[in-house]
């Protein structure tokens, strides 16, 4: 009798414990974030969370997508939890009911907009697109319309959206300004720009000097300026394309617990610091931006109209593969 | 006093039973599932329709075309050097010849990707090094070594050691009678050289060039580093990128792929094995002939074979040093600039340290096991040779020569499902990756091995057996004390050409079972070419010094093991 009670007892001591047990177990995650900073991410996650074994793949967004599909096909999605570059990826893997809302995720702070409004996915920077360029250039740019310049002239380089997610949202912001259009794309074209993988690449050609200009996220071109690289980032008059980096938790997620702490960490204040450590710019208005960023009051952002993306983002890379080869 | 091969006791059989079991189950099982996946693709029926989709695909011979021409302008390089630095080192009177070839031979133990990057370091408008003399192209100007040119060039010197290895092998039993008979008849050294020396050698240049070739075909880390930037792909690195993109979905495709790169791999190969077979027949192998005196020609011939080394061999590390000490790209070296970040950062990145760890310890791995299975096999393959040890003999050359993408994704194909029996699955985990080694380096420990035992009397065996002992300790007390050398030997060349692995591992790889060979890839393709250079320097030197310690035991080894000593 009394052994029993001792064991009831015991059930409803650990019963708490149970119910907000901390998460373990295996968490896989894509992200499009470069190798070391998802190395940092996650090494910052385990320490608050050291019972979740984290494997991930890192590769541009677009590229992770390729995968994800294939593996739908398959019906074996295997990560958990994406941490990829841009809202209308998202939103294309929502409307296909490839995610899962997290009611839970702790969204105050966060400007809004900035979250899916039925929580499937939430901003957790803002990396802007703008223009990097070699301090040899002759011609210092401030505009995109600059890049057509005869001073650019074979000098410039682009990611393509067929790698990176940022490409994907800059073309479509660019392609439907007034006065941009696709008609720079045909005008870069026309200047013998190219287009590499990603944007690490567009850091690598121009800040080691074997292109003058390009086109790249803010954080990398900032970050190398910082350690030195010859190199210095504009944010373009016309306005700087933007990405937001949401997180999202899929719906075939094995590790649902693990993954929802996930998304806390990277929404957390401590997540968002790291962000700024990283040298980008955190959603959450409370941490501090990071240094090399100029008030954001002074840049002019040019919004990207997801909605209408969705329906022709295909097209448009297929149209950007026929005039760049990639 | 040898005699026939005796029938094998009972526990021998079980040995020899469990060794051709293992090596199937690791090499001939994955290669003809491999076949099998590209005629009848998912497990489906026979089916060419993946087959013919792949290779109809416009990209599929885009990529041929310059698989093609990059290894064939290679392979011309190869023999132009290699066949060049032959005749110098056998013919002529040079001193410090061990040091020259030692420093000629260097590109086969350097991993290609580490190569690259050397070489993009050097002469690319980013170069650390040639900047800090006011030498690097100006800002603006492109990287000479991406592109067709650069893999070409890049391919040609990483396997001139082929070309170089097999004339001098040739040279080496050049018959001095018809020599001094052309001498006698007053004929010049250029006469003799293009009449009879160069003839002879035919067989010889052909088995190298051969070698050099399908080498070339199945190269990686040169077209990924350099090709790949420029959206130039051969065969292998677009299988590498339709995998890494794809996933495992486009498999069936990248089996049909492989299995030609295979098959024709397997044709040259075949040619290479003819070509050999012709050297060693034409040639008699008695006394070598004398040197040339080169009089007062030797010192400018010293001075232009030093110089053209450094140049190609000692420069481009050199710059891929200096490329580590800057702490950003595009950051010239001085003294103000110079940074030790690169190496400190290196071992600060989780992942970094995990890929040294990894590699060291599936090097490790596999060494062992290799010279583990190796001993065994070696007695077998020199005293009991058997139609079956002959078929297994040959099927250990096969993982090692055919190209090494050939290999990885017919370990996938195989490994992708949970084991049999077990049920554990290690596709994705560390162990996949040391099994792949195991299979492709397990003649790398067998060769050397072997040469040992053809070198000892059976008769002790013998002896040891008629007192009692078993296979087992016969083994371990009357053949290892003997072939000791020769087994460490064989350890260290596993080891040293699996710690920078990356054609296999590149494919087998997942976040936590990172590879050296790996890191510097994706290091370098995440923008971060200052710590990409600390780690391949780091590489490197563990290389070169495992290399400088079989070179001091080269003298206990049996003649021909180590390819740059003796």
């Amino acid at each position: 009798m009394i052994r029993r009670l001792v064991a009831a007892l015991a059930l409803l001591a650990t019963l708490p414990a149970a119910a907000q047990q901390a998460p373990s177990g295996r968490l896989v995650l894509y992200t499009s974030q470069p190798q070391a900073d998802a190395q940092a991410t996650i090494d910052a996650f385990r320490r608050v969370h050291p019972n979740v074994e984290v494997t991930f793949t890192r590769d541009g967004t677009t590229q992770l997508m390729n995968r994800l599909q294939a593996e739908f096909v398959a019906n074996a999605p295997q990560p958990d939890v994406l941490l990829i570059a841009d809202a209308m990826t998202m939103e294309t893997l929502k409307r296909d009911n490839r995610l899962q809302p997290y009611a839970g995720a702790r969204v105050e702070g966060l400007p809004a907009g900035s979250h899916d409004a039925e929580k499937t996915y939430f901003a957790t920077k803002l990396i802007t697109t703008g223009i990097v360029y070699n301090r040899a250039a002759p011609m210092k740019p401030e505009s995109w319309a600059d890049l057509l310049k005869p001073e650019a002239r074979g000098q410039v380089i682009m990611p393509s959206p067929l790698f990176s997610g940022a490409a994907a949202i800059h073309m479509g912001a660019i392609s439907r300004q007034q006065g941009l259009g696709w008609a720079w794309f045909e005008g870069l074209k026309a200047n013998g720009a190219q287009a590499a993988r990603g944007n690490p690449a567009v850091l690598e050609a121009v800040a080691g000097g074997q292109k003058l200009y390009g086109v790249i996220v803010d954080f990398m071109a900032i970050r190398a300026r910082e350690r030195g690289s010859p190199v210095e980032f504009v944010f373009p008059r016309e306005g700087a394309t933007f990405v937001t980096e949401p997180v999202a938790i899929l719906r075939t997620a094995r590790n649902a617990p693990a993954a929802r702490a996930f998304v806390d960490f990277v929404l957390s204040a401590g997540g968002q610091a790291l962000a700024a450590q990283q040298g980008m710019l955190p959603a959450l208005a409370s941490v501090t931006p990071p240094q090399g960023f100029p008030n954001l009051a002074n840049v002019r952002l040019m919004p990207a109209p997801v909605a209408e993306l969705l329906g022709t983002d295909e097209r448009d890379k297929e149209r950007f593969a026929d005039l760049f080869g990639r | 006093v040898s005699v026939a091969a005796p029938a094998l006791a009972g526990r021998e059989r079980l040995w020899l039973f469990a060794l051709a079991a293992a090596i199937g189950a690791i090499s001939l099982w994955p290669l003809a599932r491999l076949v099998y996946e590209a005629v009848a693709p998912r497990g489906g029926g026979f089916d060419l329709s993946i087959a013919e989709r792949a290779l109809s695909a416009p990209a599929t011979w885009r990529a041929a075309w310059r698989t093609f021409e990059t290894s064939v302008a290679g392979t011309a390089i190869s023999m132009l050097l290699g066949i060049g630095f032959a005749l110098a080192v056998a013919l002529t009177d040079i001193r410090a010849k061990a040091a020259l070839v030692f420093v000629f031979v260097l590109p086969l133990v350097v991993p290609s990707q580490i190569a690259a990057l050397a070489w993009m370091n050097m002469a690319g408008p980013q170069s650390a090094l040639m900047g800090a003399f006011g030498l690097a192209p100006p800002p603006g100007s492109p990287n000479p070594m991406l592109g067709r040119e650069g893999i070409a060039w890049l391919l040609g010197l990483e396997h001139a050691p082929l070309v170089f290895l097999a004339v001098r092998a040739g040279l080496r039993a050049l018959p001095r009678e018809a020599i001094e008979a052309a001498r006698g008849c007053g004929a010049n050294r250029a006469i003799v050289a293009r009449t009879i020396v160069l003839p002879l050698m035919a067989p010889a240049i052909l088995a190298g060039a051969l070698l050099a070739f399908v080498s070339s075909v199945g190269n990686f880390g040169t077209p990924a580093l350099l090709g790949i930037p420029a959206g130039y792909n051969t065969l292998v690195t677009l299988i590498y990128q339709r995998l890494a993109g794809f996933g495992t979905s486009v498999l069936a495709q990248a089996a049909t792929l492989s299995a030609v790169i295979g098959a024709f791999a397997l044709i040259v190969l075949w040619l290479h094995a003819r070509a050999r077979a012709a050297t060693d027949a034409r040639l008699s192998a008695g006394a070598p002939p004398e040197p040339w005196r080169m009089g007062q020609a030797r010192l400018p011939l010293e001075i232009f074979l030093w110089g053209g080394l450094i140049l190609i061999s000692v420069v481009p590390f050199v710059a891929l040093f200096a490329q580590a000490l800057v702490p950003a790209i595009g950051v010239t070296l001085s003294f103000e600039t110079l940074t030790w970040r690169g190496f400190s950062g290196a071992f600060a990145q989780d992942a970094v340290a995990r890929a040294f760890g990894n590699s060291f310890l599936l090097a490790g791995i596999a060494s062992s096991i290799c010279v583990a299975v190796a001993l065994p096999l070696a007695y077998f393959v020199a005293w009991r040779r058997s139609a079956l040890v002959r078929a297994i003999d040959t099927l250990v050359e096969l993982p090692y020569a055919l190209p090494g993408i050939v290999l990885a994704i017919a370990t996938i194909l195989v490994f992708i499902r949970p084991l049999p029996i077990l049920g554990v699955s290690i596709y994705g985990t560390l162990w996949i990756i040391g099994l792949a080694y195991v299979a492709r380096f397990l003649v790398l420990a067998l060769r050397p091995i072997g040469a040992a035992f053809a070198q000892l009397d059976p008769a002790l065996d013998e002896a040891a057996a008629a007192a009692g002992a078993g296979f087992g300790r016969r083994l371990r007390d009357v053949a290892l004390p003997m072939v000791a050398p020769a087994a460490g030997a064989g350890a260290i060349l596993v080891f040293l050409t699996a710690l920078n692995e990356l054609t296999v591992s590149a494919l087998l790889w997942s976040s936590g079972s990172e590879t050296l060979g790996v890191i510097v890839f994706s290091l370098q393709e995440g923008g971060d070419s200052p710590l990409a250079a600390a780690v391949s320097i780091l590489a490197i030197a563990v290389v070169v010094m495992l290399m400088l310690a079989l070179t001091l035991l080269a003298k206990r080894l049996p003649k021909g093991t180590l390819p740059w000593a003796g």
